[in-house]
Order: structure tokens, then sequence, then C-alpha cells
């Protein structure tokens, strides 16, 4: 950035402009605020802005603006604390907790079992082990109960069913909720209700209340078919469930077992993950995709970039015709549809047919040297330029960024 | 001295003849039993030989003449000889006619030897290299031993050297052409080729005929098998045709698989047959072998199951099914018979359809669309065309069938586009809606017999319904099937190609077209609607209404090279050198056409699957379409320039 | 391998026209069974026997395909025990979850439970089986693989990581044997007191502003959705775009 401050005739008139989308954030800091003790206070500096020549002017016109006035989005409103002082019941929760922190299905769960624990109920969160989550208060966990224990670590599902049933004989829920997903929630909700002889509700996406109680609605069969019942104990509920707890914070106490858990016998033993080579992965699982078409010169630059990247590499049509992929690597309409995370396209063009394979990709970078196409009006990055190079430099980016992460480790 | 020695020869040579004809005969019947005119097909032999098979190889005028004379010439110079030197009838008459015989032979013989010289690519070398000199040494042995019938030299000349020379020469010449006609020499062909004639599979073939459409399995007989496991599961009269092959590589050179270099060679095909026939392996098949597979490594017998043995599956996967090598065959070989039949037993029983064929045909099980889409959106493309649909309105002048490229966003262009013509030319037409399935098309040529006829007894079912004059469609392969494929099944109708039907709406004036104005265009050919079904006219006639002079390709009409998505090609997809698309293509290039018109999905999607840039590609309905001159149009046109006059001049 | 296996299979529907088929994790069951003991794995389904979408299984090479003969609607899980309990099998293959009926998953769980054996979720092969003790590989989301070491017999389910299905040939499938068994019949209670329905499709969640002022609903309305339209980067230096890559990896945490 160069030291010359100038003015930004646009950002002004926003300043200026209450009914622009961007004129809250253009605003100068508070000059005044309540201090802790209820007295305003002041801040005399925070007047005026740096003028071209380094004087400080005051504008009284309003349109205050400058290079140094910091731009914060206003500080988080305190949200109203929702307390459960004795709870009536209990709703269960078991998030799936991936990487430790409350994933976007939890939150949705926990928003179920808030709608279904009304004023008197409290919501009990069930975790395992360790957790890195800040947010429980704001998610909506009205209990939180850890069990640890080295028997609970790794995968262990049977052992987790037993802490699981303790917790039943303790609170005795009136519903238990778990994610119907495949990052172990749906596995483990089902132990629990072959355990707990509960016949669940699964793959739930509404409960509403009628006259004759609550009912569920969960997809059947292969999703062509929904079933609806009366709301059972055990509930699997899909993603999208209900609305995450937006306007509330809750208590998180921390609650604890009374006894020890029962030791299951260990019948399935973790032996650890298993290393896999991102180009065994299957297209349609894997999480970041290096794809190549019709623009990539260099078919050995662009293996070694995958290999480097660690991306499961993909290719277009046309690369797949003209021989430098496998038939396998095809993605699109009538290669794989592919569910990728990252997709970074390589040289593509973006045929309709391509694009609809990579509908549910959730980033897509392009590097292309038609700033037209329509790989590009798609992408979230584009880099406009030639391939080969920009292959290059991103080898040599990652195994830089490799190297600061080991010196750092070091 | 010689009319001891050649008698002893002739008869000798003739006899084992006789015996190897007989076993060549047992190794045929291995065969399954099929229906043939056996009295009625050699009785019309020759006229098949020297009509239908004459008019294939006089595409190539100098080996039609070499061949007329070198053969013509044996057949004379053998029954003569039989009867001359056999039996000692040595008549002045006859020895000059058998002079003459030979002398034709012998000059037949020079030109068959000059083609060897130099010989292309596509013909066998090894024992085929010698039959030259041996033609050569038997039609001047034969001359020369008959000059002292004819009295032109003296009854001795030349004394004991010379009879051994000749006996030597005589005995080459019955060898080669008596033993080796029926013990496997070159000469083979003419034997086996001649009963091929007479007792081959499609007869209508023969006096302008045409027969392409797939034979039927038959699946309520438990003893047929599903297809052709070992070479022994072919009708005894396919490896009787097997064994007619001349080996002339007229197939090679026209395969599209072989020049994109995918592992399939017609040829060496129906040599492996021959090896499966008569057991042994491929290691002296002399000419081209399969594209990246050496020769040596396969071998089989009649007992042994042939893919994995003889012939590898990705030869059999690589056929596009565009009949090119069938068209140019001089001895009128049904090599697609050969390979769907194979193909069936692969898929039937086994289960292997390669790559995406399994997904299809599960597809096709249960959505009736090879594409797996929900049935119910099979009219999502007329949704605003207000269609009438056979159900509501019972019957029609024409039934028009989508096919399932009404499910491809492309191909809807060019189904919209043909029902602009019909509307525009007043048609009464009607579609069958939702009742319409996959022809079974695709199913069939991928050996899928069962799924096939399912589909056509439910398509049967379905237009048994309704009263229409004909069925007109987009697709060149609906059409080779609702044509000629559903008889079978009891379903016979009139069916058009709409390049057709439209040639018949301009013939009677009912449509009004301007002219084509995008540029220089050249055709392509479908192989379903030129080979398959001989129309090459109508559409050339349509775009000729258009004002469009066509650019022809070197290939085109009956010698169109396939576009590679025939045969369900694009769904096994073996792999090649390059893609058959790209090859058509680069014809198409060199014609300097700025556009392509087409009259086929699959051709469009594959010519348009090319790499940019490149002509464009058009159906002909879109070109007709385009270049429509709507009635109403042309009176607002007139309404609209009265009113602009009228402003002028207040 | 010596081991006794059986898979289970139902019947599927197509995922578009809803026509009966076999179901595609039931297949990969009887995949992964065929490829670990070829000819001796036994294949079991529960329901009426003359359901023509059943030869689609004989169709994978099955000489014959158990059924314990039922009328629809009835529970599976009493029937299925019973024969389980009896077929000393030692591995018991199925899909995850049915593609008809509730299919809750529920089936795999509950069996287990009666019977007393393991379950392993998400089976994507087995490595070995030696004195009584499996060493499986166990399918994690995103192609990611885990090693478990279970005693059995047990009972696994499979998805969509086991071995692709063989194509279903119809020469066997006409020829396979369909055997029917006799077995005592249990209502399903679930259908007596709901019934199945088309599905609905899912309503769209909206993204719900709660805005405090006008300025920032009017600023949630125009702002533009996320997503819409990339960044793009023009004219810049291939070690410049590399480094924006290399931001947007490191940020979604794929480079590792």
């Amino acid at each position: 950035m160069s030291d010359i401050i100038r003015r930004d005739p646009r950002a002004e008139w926003i300043a200026r402009n209450r009914l622009h989308p961007l004129h809250a954030a253009m605003q100068p800091q508070p000059q005044q605020w309540m201090g802790p003790h209820g007295v305003v206070r002041k801040n005399p500096h925070g007047l005026g802005f740096m003028g071209p020549n380094g004087l400080k002017r005051i504008d009284r016109s309003g349109a205050q603006q400058g290079g140094n006035v910091r731009r914060t989005a206003a500080a988080e409103a305190k949200l109203p604390l929702h307390r459960v002082a004795e709870p009536a019941f209990y709703i269960a929760v078991v998030p799936d907790m991936v990487g430790g922190r409350l994933g976007s299905h939890d939150r949705d769960l926990l928003g179920l079992a808030h709608r279904l624990a009304g004023q008197e109920g409290a919501v009990l969160a069930v975790i395992f082990g360790e957790h890195k989550e800040s947010a429980f208060d704001t998610a909506g966990v009205d209990r939180l109960l850890q069990i640890d224990g080295s028997e609970f670590e790794g995968y262990a599902p049977e052992q987790r069913v037993q802490g699981l049933r303790a917790v039943d004989g303790q609170f005795q829920p009136r519903h238990w909720l778990l994610p119907d997903s495949r990052s172990g929630g749906g596995e483990l909700g089902r132990r629990l209700g072959a355990s707990l002889g509960e016949r669940p509700a699964t793959r739930v996406w509404q409960i509403k209340d009628g006259p004759a109680g609550s009912q569920c609605t969960g997809r059947a069969g292969a999703g062509q078919q929904d079933i609806s019942r009366a709301l059972p104990r055990l509930i699997l509920a899909a993603a999208e469930c209900a609305e995450p707890v937006d306007e509330t914070r809750h208590e998180v106490l921390p609650v604890s077992l009374h006894g020890a858990v029962a030791r299951s016998l260990p019948r399935i033993e973790d032996l650890g993950a298993v290393a896999v080579d991102p180009a065994a992965i299957p297209m349609a699982e894997a999480e970041f995709i290096l794809s190549g078409g019709n623009g990539v010169s260099d078919w050995a630059l662009f293996h070694r970039t995958a290999e480097a990247l660690g991306a499961t590499e993909g290719g277009s049509r046309v690369a797949v015709d003209n021989g430098h992929m496998a038939r396998a690597r095809q993605v699109g309409a009538s290669g794989t549809w592919v569910t990728a995370r990252v997709y970074l396209a390589v040289g593509i063009s973006g045929a309709i047919q391509h694009l609809q394979g990579i509908g549910a990709c959730e980033k897509v970078i392009a590097i292309n040297l038609d700033p037209g196409c329509d790989m590009i009006k798609r992408a979230d990055l584009s880099i406009i330029g030639d391939s080969h190079e920009l292959m290059l430099a991103l080898i040599e980016a990652v195994e830089q960024y490799r190297h600061g992460a080991k010196r750092e480790a070091a | 001295m010689l009319s001891v020695i050649l008698p002893t020869l002739l008869f000798a040579s003739l006899a084992l003849a006789a015996f190897g004809a007989l076993r060549r005969i047992a190794l045929w019947r291995r065969g399954r039993p099929a229906q043939v005119d056996v009295l009625g097909g050699l009785l019309a032999m020759p006229k098949r030989y020297a009509v239908d098979l004459h008019h294939v190889v006089a595409r190539d005028k100098y080996i039609a003449n070499t061949h007329v004379a070198t053969a013509g010439g044996f057949v004379l110079a053998a029954l003569l000889a039989i009867v001359v030197h056999g039996f000692g009838l040595h008549n002045r008459v006859l020895g000059f006619a058998l002079l003459a015989a030979t002398a034709l032979m012998f000059t037949g013989a020079v030109f068959v030897y000059k083609r060897r010289l130099n010989p292309p690519a596509r013909l066998s070398k090894g024992p085929w290299m010698r039959l030259p000199k041996s033609l050569l040494a038997f039609s001047g042995s034969f001359f020369l031993a008959t000059l002292p019938v004819a009295g032109v030299l003296p009854e001795h000349f030349g004394g004991w050297a010379m009879a051994a020379i000749l006996g030597v020469g005589v005995l080459w010449g019955v060898s080669e052409l008596f033993l080796g006609m029926a013990w496997g020499g070159p000469m083979k062909h003419a034997f086996a080729g001649a009963l091929h004639l007479a007792w081959h599979r499609r007869a209508e073939r023969f006096g302008g005929g045409r027969s392409t459409g797939l034979k039927p399995l038959d699946l309520t007989d438990s003893r047929t098998p599903l297809g052709v496991e070992k070479p022994k599961d072919f009708t005894w009269n396919q490896l009787l045709g097997f064994d007619a092959c001349v080996q002339c590589g007229r197939c090679e050179a026209m395969c599209p698989a072989f020049a994109a270099g995918q592992p399939l060679n017609p040829k060496k095909l129906i040599q492996d047959m021959v090896i499966g026939l008569a057991g042994g392996n491929d290691a002296r098949f002399a000419g081209s072998p399969y594209p990246g597979k050496p020769l040596g490594e396969h071998s089989g017998n009649p007992h042994q199951p042939i893919v994995n043995g003889l012939v590898d599956a990705d030869t059999l996967w690589s056929c596009t099914t565009c009949r090119a090598c069938v068209e140019e065959c001089p001895m009128m070989i049904e090599h697609v018979d050969a390979i769907v039949d194979m193909r069936r037993f692969l898929t039937l029983e086994k289960g292997a359809t390669p790559n995406k064929g399994a997904e299809v045909l599960d597809n096709l099980i249960a959505t009736d669309n090879p594409g797996g889409f929900a049935p119910g959106g099979r009219m999502n493309w007329a949704a605003d065309l207000n269609l009438k649909v056979m159900a509501d309105v019972q019957q029609a002048e024409v039934l028009f069938w989508v096919g399932d490229g009404a499910f491809d966003m492309r191909n809807q262009r060019t189904l919209r586009a043909f029902v602009k013509v019909l509307k525009a030319a007043g048609v009464d037409f009607a579609v069958l809606g939702l009742e319409e399935r996959d022809s079974g098309d695709v199913a069939r040529r991928l050996g899928d017999e069962a799924t096939f006829q399912g589909l056509a007894r439910r398509n049967i079912q379905a237009l048994a319904q309704y009263r229409f004059t004909r069925i007109v469609t987009c697709d060149p392969h609906s059409f080779h099937v609702l044509k000629n494929e559903y008889a079978a099944f009891g379903g016979q109708y009139e069916v058009r190609h709409h390049s057709t039907f439209i040639a018949e709406l301009i013939q009677g004036g009912r449509l009004n077209l301007g002219q084509h104005t995008g540029g220089s265009v050249t055709y392509h050919d479908p192989c379903y609607l030129g080979r398959y079904n001989g129309e090459y006219e109508a559409p050339r006639e349509v775009l000729r209404a258009l004002g469009i002079e066509v650019r022809e390709m070197q290939r085109s009409g009956f010698r169109s090279r396939c576009c590679g998505g025939g045969g369900g090609a694009p769904i096994t997809d073996v792999p090649g050198k390059q893609r058959i698309p790209d090859m058509r293509m680069e014809d198409i290039r060199q014609t300097e056409a700025e556009l392509v018109a087409v009259g086929c999905p699959q051709c469009t999607a594959m010519l348009e699957g090319v790499v940019e840039p490149r002509p464009a590609i058009k159906d002909i309905a879109e070109l007709v379409a385009d270049a429509l001159i709507e009635a109403p149009l042309r009176a607002n046109s007139v309404a609209s320039s009265k009113r602009e006059a009228a402003q002028v001049n207040p | 391998m010596s081991v006794k296996i059986v898979s289970l299979v139902s019947v599927g529907a197509h995922p578009t026209s809803g026509r009966a088929r076999r179901a595609e994790q039931d297949a990969r069951a009887v995949e992964l069974g065929l490829q670990l003991v070829g000819d001796n794995l036994q294949v079991l389904h529960a329901g009426k026997a003359e359901e023509p979408a059943l030869r689609a299984y004989l169709g994978m090479g099955l000489a014959r395909l158990h059924v314990l003969e039922q009328p629809a609607g009835s529970d599976a899980l009493p029937a299925l025990a019973e024969y389980l309990r009896d077929a000393a099998a030692q591995i018991v293959l199925a899909g995850t979850q049915a593609e008809t009926g509730e299919g809750s998953g529920m089936l795999p769980f509950l069996l287990g439970e009666q019977l007393g054996w393991p379950v392993v979720v998400g089976l994507a092969a087995v490595e070995s089986i030696d004195g009584g003790v499996a060493h499986v590989l166990q399918a994690l989301p995103r192609g990611q693989r885990r090693r478990l070491k279970v005693r059995l017999p047990m009972l696994a389910t499979v998805d969509n990581a086991a071995p692709t299905p063989r194509q279903s040939a119809y020469g066997p499938a006409q020829r396979g044997e369909l055997q029917a068994h006799e077995v005592d019949i249990f209502d399903d209670p679930l259908l007596a007191e709901s019934a199945l329905q088309p599905a609905k499709p899912r309503p769209k969640r909206l993204k719900v502003i709660k805005a405090k002022s006008g300025a920032d609903r009017m600023k949630a309305a125009t702002a533009k959705a996320s997503g819409g339209t990339g960044q793009v980067l023009k004219g810049v230096s291939a070690r410049e775009g590399a480094q924006a890559v290399m931001k947007l990896l490191i940020e979604e945490g794929v480079i590792r």
C-alpha cells in the first residue's frame, strides 16, 4: 500500500447515503459510549481524519471518511440468556462433533431439541472426549455431559452405546436426538435404538405438533417416499431438520454421570486409520480434485501438481478422449458426478455436461486463458493465465508452505 | 509318357480334393443347424456369383477384370483338362479350347502377379504371395501339355526332359488349385465361397435386395445357446461363410475401428473364426494384426470358448456395427452378425458388457431409456408444442417416433425443428408420448437380446392400439429397428426417416422453402440410414431443394465413414490411438465446408464432441426449419409494407 | 477362504422410475460375498419368492437364492434371526438400508442385537480371516479407510464404498433357482399406524434476516448471494495467482 492518502469519493458517497448497504461499514468508530460505571465516555482523538497534507481535519458535513478510519463490524449484541433452573425433563442430543466442533447438522439438531424442550425442559448435550467448541451457549446447550475415558476414544461404538445407556438410566430423557449422518451419528443412533429396544424414526426432516400429539415425517426407502408417524422417543434427524438456535444464549451447565459406565466386551477393535492414496480415492468421494482439460499442454506437470497438492486427479471429456486420463477419471454428466469440497479446474472451459457434474462442489477454482469461458462464471476464484506457469508456481507455493509448516513445527 | 502322368496326377488330386472337401464339410457341420434352401441355393449360385458378387468386386476394375480372366480361365481349363488329359479325349477342337482357356488364365495370372509385386497393406501375404506363381504354373504347364493335342507341336515334343518339367508344373498346379481348394490353401475361397453363396444366411441380399436386420435369438427355447461361446455355436452356414474369406482386406481398409487403432480388424476376425473352426493358432496369419495385439498369442478350436482364447473381448466391443466391412466384402460375409452373436454370449451369459454397458442396460430395463432418466419426462421437450398424443386422438396419418433423443438437450433442437416443419406442411401427426420406449437398438447391439425383445414387444403392443399409415422418425437407429427388426416380433410398419419424409413433402409442394444462407455444406451419411437402409438420395435431395450444392466427402454414400457412435461403441469405449469422430471430422474439413448436415442424433453428438474450432453441425430438419417461409409471416410482412406506404404518402 | 458367508438381499427401486430392481447396496453385499467365497456364498431374502426382480441377483452368477416366504408388509426380523441362528454363518453381509419400505437401516443392528453378534458398518473390504477374528477395512466419508479387528461371527453392512456389483446376466438369472422356505409370519406394527406417501420436496432453507435496522435489511437484500460470482484475477503473475489459489486451499483445509 502506498503512503499517499487519497480521497475515495465513492466511499464518501456511501458514508453519506444511509440507504446504501455498505453505509454501516463506512461509519467511523463510535465517538461516545457508556463506560462500565454508567458514565458516558468520549474519545476526543477519534474525531476527524488525516487530510492530504498530513494534518488532522474535522469534517462537519457528516461524510467523514479517510484511509485510516477503521471499519469494524458492530460488536455482537449480547443475546438474552435462557435459564432452566429445574428441568422438568431432558431432551438428550448426541452431536457428531466432527473435528471436535459442532457442525451445522449438530446445530440444526440442537435447534430441534430446543423446540422439543420448550420452556420447562433442558437440552442435554452428550459428548465423548475432548472438544474444541466454544459456542455451546449460543448453539442451545442447557446441560453439557462430557463422558471421558480412554475406552471411548477412537472408534468404539459399542462402548459409546454403553455410555448412552448410562445417560438413559440417569436422566431418562424424554427424547433422544441424534444426527442421521455418515459421520457416526446415524450408526450410533441405530445401535442405541437396537440396544434400548426403541424403534427410531429415521431421516426425520420435519416435526409438526398436532392435536393427536407430535408427528414426525422422515424419508423412507431410497428417498422417494415419506413416512409420517407419531413422534417416537429416539429420533435420527436429517440435516436442516429445524432452524438452529439463534436468539438465546444457554447456560451450558456441566453435569456428570453418577456411576461408572459398564464396560462392554471389545468385540470391535480400532486399529487406526489407513493411509489412502489420493489417486486411489473414488472420484465421487474425493474431497479435493485437480481436474485437467483441453488447456493443459504438459500432462507430466499436471500429474506432478496433483501429487504435490495431494489432490485426486480428474479430467474433462476431451482430456479423457485424447487419452491423457483414464475413462474412470472423467468428470461430468457422462462421467462421474463429483462432490469435492474444492475443485481446481485447469484449462477446462466448462461444457454444460461438465458443469452439471461439478454442481455439488463447494468451491471451484478455475485456471484458464479465456476470461469469457463458462467455467469462470461458475468459479469462486479464477486465475486468467497460462496453466503451465501457474502449475509450476503452485508446486513451488505448496512446497514453500510445507517447509514453513515444518519449520514452525520444529 | 505325359498321357500316363497327367491323368494320374489329375485324378489323384481330384480324389484327394474330394476327400478334403468332405473333411471340410464335416468341419462346417459342427455348427448349429440352420434353415437353408439347399437345392434352390445351389441352382441360384452361378447367378449370385456372376451378378451380385461381381457387382461388389467390380468396384475395383483392375481386380475385377483380372479375376474374371483368371477364375473364368481356370474353371474352363480345369473342366477341359479333365476331359482332354484325364479321359484322354485328344480332340483338336477341345485342344484349342483348352489352349484358349489356359492362355486366358495365364494372362489373368500375370496381372495377379503384377498386383502382388508391391501389394497394398490390406492384402494378406504368406501363401497368398505364392498363389500367382501357382496359377502361372498351372496354366503354363497345361498350355504346353495341350499344344501337342491341338496339333501345334508333334506328339512327343521335348522328350523326357519336357515331360518331367511339365509333370512338375502340373503337380504344382493341381496341388495348389485342387488340393489347396479343399485342404485350406488360398484357393479354398473358391470352393467355400461358391457354397457360401449358395447357402448364404441372408439370401435376400442377392438380386439387389437388402437384409440388414439382426436375426432374433429364440429365448423361449432353453436349448438354444444365448449367443456364441465356442465356434461350434455358430450356425453351420456362418462357419462356411468364414471359410469363404479371400483375405482381400477391403473390410480392413474401410473399418473405422481399425483406422482408429482400436484392436479390431474384420479380416483378422474372420480368419480367427476359421482358426476356431479348424483348430490352431494365429501365428501364421499373414495380414495386419489387430492394432496393438501381436500375432501368435491366440489359439482356439471348435470346442473352446472364443473370448480370451482366440479373440479378446475388446476386439468384439470395438465394432461400431457400421457395416462398412459387410458392404465392402466381395464374398458377402456377415461380420456384424458374427460380432453381435459373440457379444450376445458375453452379455447374456457372462454379464461382461464393458464400461458403461451394464449401467446402460440396467437403465433400459428400469427406465426404458439408456440414460436412466425418469420415464415421465419423455415429453418435457415438447411441453409448449401442443403435440397430439396417440392416446387422445387414436389415429393420425403419421406417427412421429421421437426416440431417446427426447432426453438430450441437443437433440431436442432437432426434434423441435422437425415439428416446426411438420406443422408448416400441415401434416396430420401424433406422438406416442409416454407410451414410447427406447427402440432397443443399443441393447441389441450390446448383445442384450432379452432387453431388446422386451422393449420391442412393449413398443409393438403400444403401436398396435392406434391407426396410422406410417411412422416417421429423426433417428436412423430407431428407423432401422422399427423397419427391419420389429417384423420378427409381429410389428410390420411403413417407416420413413425424416429426410425421406421431408423430401416427399417438398416433392408434394407442401413446404414453402427459401434458400440456405449459411455457407458451404457437406453431408455425412449415417450408417443406419445409408448402408443399412440404402437411403442416400433423399437427404441430398432435401439439401438441393434448399439451394445447397453438397461438397461430397471422399468417403460418402455407401463408403461413408462411421461417426463412431453406433453399436454402443461410445458406451463400451474401447481405447484406440485416435477417436473415430476426429477422423470423420478430418474428412469433413478436407471438403472445406463450413457446415456439415447430418441426419442422426448419434452422429450429431459424436461430431459435436470434436474439439472446436470445427465446422458447425446441423441436422437436416434444422436446416429445413431455418429456411422455412411460413405463410402467415408473409401475410404480415405484406400488411406492414402497405402500412408504411400509407404513411409515406398521406 | 472357507468361512460361511450369507448376504441378505432385498428388492430395490430404481431412483427415477421406481421400478423394482436389485437394490444397489445389497448387490454390493452379494458382490463382496462372491469375491470372498465365490460359489459358496449363500444369499437370503425375506419376502415374496415370485418377485421377478430377485432374478437380477441370480444373474450375478448364483445357483440359488433362499427366500423366507413372507407376504409384503411383514416383519422380516424374526424370520431372518431364526434362520441365521441355525445357519452357522461366520459373516452376514447386508446393505445399509432398503430402497423400499421404511428403509430405516435398523435391521442389521436389530439382528446383531438378537444374535449377539458385533455389527460393522460401511465394510469396504475383508483383509483376512484368521482364527475367528477378521481384519476388515471400514469406509469413512471422503474415501478414507479405517482398519478394524472384529470377532466372528459378525454382521456387516456395506455402502457405496464396497466393490461395484457385477453385471446381472440374463442366462444365469433365468436358470437360477428361487428356493422358498416356509417361516412364521409376524406383522410389522408400524405399517398399521402410518403409511408411505410420495416424498414431498423439502423446502430449501432460506437465509433468515434478522436485521435491526433498515440499512441492514437493505444490505441483506441487495448483497449478492455468496458464491454467485467469484473473484477473477486477471493480469496477475503466475506467482500471485498461485498464492491466491493456495490461500483458498489452505482456508478450506485441503492441503495437508
